[in-house]
């Protein structure tokens, strides 16, 4: 049965990650939160399965609800066709062991990040491009994003794969979002948007617990574009100033009844409870591995020397 | 478009020697040096003469070198129909009304039953202590094909491998060669060839209500659950196991060549451009009712008549099908899961079989576990997981060039 929670709309779960950003906290409130919640909902539908708590009455380890924005690649390909649970574990474990090497840090599409590469065709053996996340995407050891940059008066966009071994290093200089999910109108979009200097620095954010939007409307340049930006309803745009008969046409082909269709958005999403479980079986290493890294920082410089 | 019917190529002389005679019988003894039998090649011989000679179509039809191309349009290709090995269920839903106290009965009878009856420990089983050979042909495996997963090299090449869980696999009964000869199967497959043992395996334990008691008996015998998948693996009689013996991920080895036989996946009735790969027609330019049709199916003279295997559309997939010569590119013992590069036909969480591969280059050269992988008495196992050389393993550093 799916739990009221299922269903809530990304919006909303934008909210409630924002209100309980506070991450080392969190974790806390979170374990004393939900043993409350499930004695309610126990003492509200009696017959129900209690899911959350043991027949003992231990409490069991919750990951924080913001762990399905920051850490989205866990969850897995929604298609039923091919969902395997002793493969998705195995996955999991594989990509947790590649995480105690490396930082992967959360980044949503709108964050400017730096990525060096290991590459045995440049001088220095290593190549390292800065740019803005326009996208990103895959489950798994599969999981992508695409950096934009404009070098050189040349647009350049590359995918990274964020599990591959030749990947040294992957920074975020600025974290923020925007407006919309995908940034691909960047293309189409002044060269000015997609410009950032190599030599950007990491910004330090001042508000750890709220992630920023930006939000920026961006001016196309004229058509003829990459693709019909119109129909697409994007926040991010300045207004694009078409003929009426483009906005007619795209009223025509639009389909409004699929955002009340909810066995599409149903086949779309991994439910409530599986993404719990996931990230409660991952929470704990991701966070001891996040620990050790801030040590490391702290004691950094003076350790170092 | 299907080309015309496979038609027969005569091997010819070379045309600058049809003129000399003697030179041309110089060049002939040449090039059939390199036939095997003597008598085929003075035969071949006349021919050629006869053929420099005087090329009349009623000499060449009966003592030409006939080769005869066949065109694989032709070739049957699809087998769908159910192995013959394969008995016919008569699957029905039975209709019996049982009370809700019958059926608690059952259950509580199938409990007892399979409670004192477990299945022999590894230690209690009498396995002969048998030598490997290069021609031992050993036991398979029963898999379910979970997935794919993608892994890196050494130099940050990436790699797909087709992750294989190995179910519970256990061997339910050996049949010597003697006796599985005068099965029918046996007597099919071994008919001039020397007889092997055939060793049957199960996989899948599930709940007895599901069967028949003669199916359940089956098992019963050994001291196991039913089981949902049967196999049989031709084997020779080196490598024969004792019934109730346990095959796990460990029966393979990191970087040995595998076969996976599978069922391919079903795409239903499909087109010919989608089926045969046919080009259809043009998208535009006036094309009319003609973008992913077939076009031509004969010619109109060559016999008058559609040739039977012309490429139409119809049903595609659900085919049996061996992909060989797969290498295992790394093994968790613990899940006894196999990760094997390259794809394997079938869709995700399919049955599939895994064998040695037959493949001559990339057999054993060394003795693999024989008859199979036994984890060592005092506890001590071997590695969790088992890489190959060639991977990286993704607890180690990163890869710099």
């Amino acid at each position: 049965m799916l739990r009221r929670v299922v269903l809530q709309t990304f919006r909303q779960g934008l909210a409630q990650s924002f209100f309980k950003r506070n991450a080392a906290s969190l974790s806390e409130s979170a374990v004393t939160q939900h043993p409350i919640e499930t004695s309610e909902e126990a003492s509200e539908k009696s017959g129900s399965k209690q899911k959350n708590g043991d027949e003992s009455g231990n409490t069991v380890v919750v990951a924080p609800p913001e762990f399905r924005f920051m850490y989205p690649e866990f969850l897995p390909d929604p298609t039923m066709e091919r969902r395997n649970k002793l493969k998705e574990k195995l996955e999991r474990m594989d990509m947790l062991q590649r995480r105690s090497i490396i930082e992967i840090p959360e980044f949503y599409t709108g964050s400017i990040m730096a990525v060096t590469v290991a590459d045995s065709n440049s001088p220095n053996k290593f190549a390292r491009f800065v740019g803005i996340c326009i996208q990103r995407g895959g489950s798994g050891l599969q999981a992508w994003f695409i950096l934009r940059n404009v070098v050189d008066r040349q647009g350049v966009e590359i995918l990274y794969e964020m599990y591959c071994p030749l990947i040294q290093k992957i920074e975020v200089l600025r974290l923020e979002r925007r407006l919309d999910e995908s940034l691909l109108y960047l293309r189409d979009a002044l060269p000015e948007y997609s410009t950032f200097p190599f030599e950007m620095e990491a910004e330090r954010r001042l508000n750890n617990s709220v992630v920023p939007i930006n939000p920026i409307k961006v001016k196309l340049r004229p058509r003829p574009w990459l693709e019909r930006w119109e129909r697409q309803n994007l926040q991010g745009v300045e207004d694009l100033n078409l003929p009426q008969r483009y906005y007619d046409r795209a009223k025509e082909v639009a389909k409004p009844w699929e955002k009340y269709d909810l066995m599409l958005q149903y086949r779309k999403t991994i439910p409530a409870e599986e993404q719990e479980k996931i990230y409660a079986e991952v929470h704990s290493q991701l966070q001891q591995q996040d620990l050790k890294r801030k040590i490391k920082r702290r004691r950094g410089p003076s350790s170092e020397q | 478009m299907p080309n015309s019917a496979g038609h027969v190529k005569f091997v010819m002389p070379p045309i600058g020697s049809i003129g000399s005679g003697l030179a041309s019988y110089r060049d002939l003894t040449r090039t059939l040096t390199d036939e095997k039998s003597t008598l085929y090649s003075a035969l071949s011989a006349i021919v050629y003469m006869l053929q420099s000679l005087n090329r009349s179509p009623f000499l060449l039809g009966f003592l030409s070198n006939h080769e005869q191309v066949r065109n694989m349009s032709r070739v049957k290709r699809r087998n769908t129909h159910p192995g013959y090995w394969l008995s016919l269920k008569n699957v029905q839903k039975k209709d019996d009304k049982i009370s809700a106290d019958n059926l608690r009965f059952m259950r509580e009878v199938i409990q007892d039953k399979y409670k004192n009856k477990s299945p022999l420990k590894v230690s209690e089983l009498q396995i002969e202590k048998t030598e490997w050979d290069p021609k031992t042909k050993r036991s398979g495996v029963i898999a379910r094909n979970i997935g794919r997963q993608q892994m890196w090299d050494k130099d940050g090449n990436k790699i797909v491998c087709t992750v294989l869980h190995v179910l519970d696999n256990h061997v339910i009964r050996y049949i010597p060669p003697e006796e599985y000869v005068k099965t029918s199967r046996g007597a099919i497959h071994f008919k001039n060839k020397t007889p092997l043992g055939c060793l049957v395996v199960g996989a899948e334990a599930t709940n007895p209500e599901k069967f028949t008691r003669q199916y359940c008996n089956l098992f019963a015998e050994v001291g196991l659950m039913p089981k949902k998948t049967l196999s049989r693996f031709i084997i020779t009689p080196n490598a024969a196991l004792p019934p109730c013996t346990p095959i796990t991920a460990g029966h393979f080895l990191v970087g040995q060549a595998v076969d996976v036989y599978g069922k391919t996946v079903d795409h239903g009735f499909q087109g010919v451009v989608k089926r045969w790969g046919f080009k259809g027609g043009p998208a535009s330019h006036g094309a009319t009712k003609f973008h992913r049709r077939g076009g031509t199916i004969g010619t109109g003279r060559d016999k008058a008549r559609v040739w039977p295997g012309t490429k139409m559309p119809g049903h595609m997939g659900s085919e049996r099908r061996y992909n060989r010569g797969l290498m295992i590119m790394r093994i968790n013992m613990k899940y006894n899961v196999i990760y094997v590069k390259g794809t394997v036909p079938g869709a995700t969480n399919s049955i599939v079989r895994i064998f040695d591969t037959l493949l001559p280059l990339r057999k054993f050269k060394e003795a693999p576990p024989h008859p199979t992988y036994f984890p060592p008495e005092d506890g001590t196992q071997k590695e969790e997981d088992i890489w190959d050389s060639r991977l990286h393993v993704f607890g180690s550093p990163s890869i710099s060039v």
